[in-house]
């Protein structure tokens, strides 16, 4: 071993608290950035992963302002038709005026969101059927699931009971329905439908007086890669100009919700960069009370024959066993904490369940970044020391 | 002058400026040749550490010139001098002066690593430890070894690259007047077995008993440089 390599780590590894000070900041850094990064992201991945579930599925399919005259199952069977294509399933959306009747009084009456879906099809394509927590999935065709912040509007009615829908078909005129409650669906965070109603898509076509109408297609995938795939095989089967169809990516139709939350992810992830630099304010510290305790041993380095560069590269050495140590303990840590919220599908406060994934490129990008920085950190103490005068130095050491 | 293997020429040392200027040393020369035992006394201030870093190249002078082998030190670069220190010279401080962070042998063989010729330098180190008798202390930490033992460290660490002058600024000031004694007669006996130069700064000039030259400094000036007769002292 180069000797300025053994005497750099003599030096740091015989002052343990000095080390381990350092080492603690370096790692405590990139714990942040890892803890930043596993909150943050895996927010927006179960977000990303909601919407697929609840809502737009990997491609959404809907026609420029206006309704899918074409067959919905014949778009359906086409898809399916697609070795990436899992499911598909038609949706209609509207909205309604709805009350419940309980012990003879009508509770509350106001307008909620109302998603019409195929029963058999939608519990394909989507997984809105999981979060049916009491009762079951839309049926029959006067059965109706409440979400469950319209069922805690309502007076929370059990399943079972009825509520009264009115809605206002294409001509304008009011349609007033009586349906069963068959479930009560609630999502974590509510970023699914808790906040609709859901029923027969048959049903709302004809109450609507929209037959043969679908508002959208959504289309699951059994390979999430292939989702620019799909999307340009559907919009060149079926082209703009003729048929004004719009199929989107998930990026494409949730950005919206993705685009603000992503600018926050950037911020928090700056926050996470300016932590860290402020641990390379400790390893300055830190290696300056280091040459300073050193002085009399640089002194004595020089007078026997050690250069101005052989100085520095002692102290840049302790450095990089500074941002070693750190990036190790740093990703030791900061994979323990992703692996636990994985394992444990860490939640907080009741919202929807992180979706965590191991990003090794961006532990290795940041653990490369805070090795560099302990390094570069060591850089001004290290040309401190190189100006040392041996004379001094052993004077005054 | 021709056979010295040091010669001072001219050497004024000035710490401060204008009128805050101090002579530490004033127009000093003389040469030593290759084997001689020299001492360098002088009362507390009269400049002879000063002097002795000038040789050391440790320090620059202010005027005038060091010649080590026949080279004019003046025009190295910092580089080259400390090559040249680690080459030519040996040191040996009054506290030891051993890195703690390193064991007795490792900080022995520190100058050959330096010097990147460390090939045989452990066997060297060891043979040299043994001639000074810490052959059982070698693997012990620096700071783990008494005043006297790291003193002798030192003296190895000073010969490892067979220098050409040995420097000791006050070797015995720090010691027991018996490993004082032990610390000069080594000095000493390898003065005679290897035949480097040492130049000694010293307070206590009976100690070292009969030397080669004995040079005096008084108020920066050599008042007394000459090949003298020092009687023993019992």
């Amino acid at each position: 071993m180069d000797y300025r390599a053994k005497v750099g780590m003599r030096f740091i590894t015989r002052r343990k608290g000095s080390l381990i000070a350092a080492s603690l900041a370096v790692s405590i850094a990139i714990l942040v950035v890892q803890v930043n990064s596993v909150i943050f992201q895996g927010l927006y991945n179960a977000i990303v992963r909601d919407q697929i579930n609840y809502r737009f599925g990997h491609v959404y399919i809907t026609r420029n302002e206006n309704f899918i005259t074409k067959s919905d199952k014949m778009l359906v069977n086409w898809l399916e038709r697609i070795p990436y294509v899992e499911a598909a399933a038609p949706r209609l959306d509207s909205t309604a005026s709805i009350n419940s009747t309980g012990s003879g009084q009508t509770v509350r009456n106001y307008d909620v969101p109302v998603i019409g879906v195929d029963p058999v099809l939608d519990a394909q394509a989507s997984k809105m059927y999981t979060t049916v927590g009491d009762g079951q999935y839309v049926s029959s065709r006067n059965s109706i699931v409440l979400g469950s912040l319209v069922a805690r509007d309502l007076g929370n009615p059990h399943v079972g009971d009825s509520v009264k829908l009115k809605f206002k078909d294409r001509n304008g005129l009011d349609q007033l329905k009586r349906f069963t409650i068959v479930g009560i669906t609630q999502t974590a965070g509510s970023v699914g439908l808790d906040n609709s109603v859901i029923m027969n898509i048959d049903t709302l076509r004809e109450i609507l007086g929209r037959p043969h109408e679908t508002q959208s297609i959504m289309v699951r995938l059994n390979d999430p890669t292939k989702d620019q795939v799909v999307k340009d095989l559907f919009l060149n089967a079926f082209p703009t100009r003729s048929d004004n169809f719009k199929a989107q990516t998930i990026e494409e139709s949730a950005e919206t919700t993705l685009s603000g939350f992503r600018s926050g992810i950037a911020l928090i992830n700056l926050v996470g960069y300016f932590g860290m630099m402020s641990s390379a304010f400790a390893v300055v510290t830190i290696q300056m009370m280091q040459v300073t305790s050193k002085t009399r041993e640089i002194g004595i380095m020089r007078a026997i024959g050690s250069k101005r560069k052989d100085i520095l590269m002692i102290f840049i050495f302790q450095g990089m066993v500074i941002g070693a140590i750190g990036a190790c303990l740093g990703t030791v840590f900061g994979v323990s904490y992703t692996v636990y919220a994985k394992e444990t599908h860490i939640t907080f406060q009741g919202s929807l369940a992180l979706e965590v994934t191991y990003n090794w490129l961006g532990i290795l990008q940041t653990d490369i970044l805070a090795f560099v920085l302990a390094i570069v950190a060591s850089i001004y103490p290290a040309y401190k020391a190189t100006k040392l005068q041996p004379v001094e130095a052993m004077r005054f050491g | 002058m021709a056979d010295s293997v040091l010669e001072i020429r001219n050497v004024d040392k000035i710490f401060g400026e204008g009128e805050t200027a101090v002579y530490a040393l004033k127009n000093v020369s003389f040469s030593i040749k290759k084997g001689e035992f020299i001492l360098i006394v002088g009362s507390s201030g009269s400049g002879k550490s000063t002097l002795l870093n000038m040789i050391g190249l440790l320090d620059r002078p202010t005027n005038g010139k060091v010649f080590i082998d026949g080279i004019d030190t003046s025009n190295l670069n910092d580089n080259q001098v400390s090559s040249f220190r680690n080459s030519k010279l040996g040191f040996i401080f009054q506290s030891s002066n051993l890195l703690s962070d390193l064991t007795v042998l490792e900080n022995v063989i520190l100058p050959r690593q330096i010097q990147r010729t460390d090939a045989n330098a452990t066997e060297e180190a060891k043979s040299l430890l043994k001639t000074v008798g810490l052959e059982n202390q070698m693997n012990k930490y620096a700071n783990k070894v008494s005043g006297g033992q790291a003193q002798r460290v030192a003296i190895c660490r000073s010969l490892i690259n067979k220098p050409a002058i040995v420097l000791a600024d006050e070797p015995t000031g720090n010691l027991d007047s018996v490993s004082a004694q032990t610390t000069v007669q080594l000095m000493k006996s390898l003065n005679r077995k290897l035949g480097h130069i040492f130049i000694i700064v010293t307070h206590d000039r009976p100690q070292f008993g009969d030397v080669d030259k004995i040079i005096t400094i008084k108020d920066g000036r050599i008042v007394d440089d000459e090949m003298m007769e020092i009687p023993t002292v019992n």
